[in-house]
């Protein structure tokens, strides 16, 4: 229809109210599985999403650097090698470092059982694992979007 | 973050509030901010040569911005970026994949890029494009590089916005024929044929140079340049022909009122833009008006009259 526009949710109507939710999809690390991203960067677009993928081996400081210049909402971290546990840390401790607190950070990818509350500790959510069904994950992205959204301009 | 500490920060040039200042334009057009923004910047714009990058899809314009920002980082400017990818027509998503051919530059040398959703707007640009580039000029960039969306014949608009227009081809896109037409063809400062390593390549250049050696030039001569992104060949032909261009617009009279002309124009368009946007929408969400139209027998031409004169807003 004439003008108009997809906004967040569709009810979070006072904050950047034109603007689809943005999402960062990054394995950081040494991780060259990427079959998995594009099925979930083409689902997160048909849910109405704007995905930027900045394609493989981005550094930790890099994946924070890039949600910086995008200003994304979300940011969405995966990886099938192991190194959750210290890649995904560091993400999160150099956005400590960097003072960034609206930017929502989700997990997935390979991850134990016993390693998801240590993710969660760090601020990481989701963590879900192959076999999860797409609309899991687009809700619970959608939920942790508006809770980014709502600190950007508090 | 709150609007003064972003104007501020926009000022110092500093990234995340450059960053959120986009985020404010892009997300709410018009708001209160939002001009507030634009109005408390615009003394300190003007400082940046903006370069337009257009042509069709996967021809490798995001690649060739990689190289050149690059470029132009070590000769000690500082360049931005903006590139614009398609939305979808049917979720209002969008996979915005520039950012993929360019990081390891844009790593490297510390470059802020941001990539833009179209979001329904035609012509290559995003409505919310002027006032992005005008944050990235207060903010201290030297250079702006904008990236349209894979370009079709007629997609020109970019051409309204940027000091320098770079049309990216390549071999096996057509004949002379195609370099006869109309549209994208004519909006060139400088035509890049990248590729160069295929074959075709070099008939692509002679194709453009003889369709440009038609009409007289007069003032600024076109290039066609054929380069290779990937390994670096022709780049410096085509930063001097940027610089080149640059001396052109700056000894020009005539240029640089058409480029003041061409501000004036897009501004004007687009509050006139988004003030048919609210009219139209406060129209078409009116139950009463929906009951109106399908009752049929009215006039269309006085309902357009009606709504578009319509100045309570």
């Amino acid at each position: 229809m004439l003008g108009e526009r997809s906004s967040v949710n569709g009810k979070n109507q006072s904050l950047f109210k034109d603007r689809p939710i943005k999402i960062l999809l990054a394995k950081p690390g040494i991780d060259g599985h990427d079959r998995g991203i594009f099925v979930l960067s083409k689902a997160f677009r048909d849910a109405g999403m704007e995905v930027i993928y900045p394609g493989l081996l981005p550094k930790p400081e890099d994946v924070v650097e890039i949600a910086v210049n995008e200003d994304v909402d979300v940011i969405a971290l995966s990886l099938l090698n192991g190194a959750h546990l210290t890649v995904f840390k560091k993400v999160v401790d150099i956005m400590k470092k960097r003072g960034i607190k609206d930017i929502a950070v989700v997990g997935g990818g390979t991850i134990p059982d016993e390693d998801k509350p240590k993710l969660e500790k760090m601020g990481i959510t989701g963590n879900y694992g192959p076999g999860t069904p797409l609309s899991v994950i687009i809700e619970h992205v959608k939920k942790r979007a508006e809770e980014a959204r709502k600190l950007k301009m508090a | 973050m709150k609007i003064n500490e972003i104007i501020s920060g926009v000022l110092r040039g500093d990234k995340t509030s450059i960053s959120r200042a986009i985020s404010i334009v892009e997300g709410e057009p018009g708001s209160k901010n939002s001009r507030m923004l634009m109005e408390k910047i615009y003394k300190n714009i003007g400082n940046a040569h903006i370069i337009g990058i257009t042509g069709p899809p996967g021809i490798g314009k995001s690649t060739l911005i990689g190289r050149l920002s690059g470029i132009i980082t070590n000769s000690g400017k500082r360049v931005s970026i903006v590139a614009i990818d398609a939305s979808s027509p049917f979720s209002g998503g969008a996979f915005l994949g520039n950012r993929i051919r360019m990081q390891e530059s844009l790593a490297r040398n510390g470059i802020f890029m941001r990539s833009i959703a179209s979001r329904g707007m035609e012509g290559g640009l995003t409505a919310s494009i002027w006032e992005t580039v005008k944050i990235l000029d207060a903010g201290g960039s030297d250079y702006i590089i904008v990236e349209t969306v894979g370009a079709g014949q007629s997609d020109i608009e970019v051409v309204n916005l940027a000091h320098t227009v770079i049309v990216v081809l390549g071999p096996g896109l057509g004949d002379q024929i195609q370099a006869l037409k109309a549209g994208i063809m004519e909006i060139a400062s400088i035509f890049v044929v990248n590729k160069i390593d295929l074959p075709g390549a070099y008939i692509a250049i002679k194709d453009l140079q003889d369709t440009l050696a038609m009409s007289p030039q007069k003032g600024w001569k076109i290039p066609v340049l054929g380069v290779n992104s990937l390994d670096g060949t022709g780049f410096d032909e085509l930063i001097s022909s940027i610089g080149a261009h640059m001396d052109y617009i700056q000894t020009n009279d005539n240029a640089k009122e058409e480029i003041i002309k061409k501000e004036l124009k897009v501004i004007a368009m687009e509050e006139l833009r988004r003030s048919f946007e609210r009219k139209m929408n406060a129209f078409l969400s009116d139950q009463k008006n929906g009951e109106i139209l399908i009752k049929g027998s009215v006039n269309i031409y006085q309902i357009v009259d009606s709504i578009l004169h319509d100045d309570k807003e």
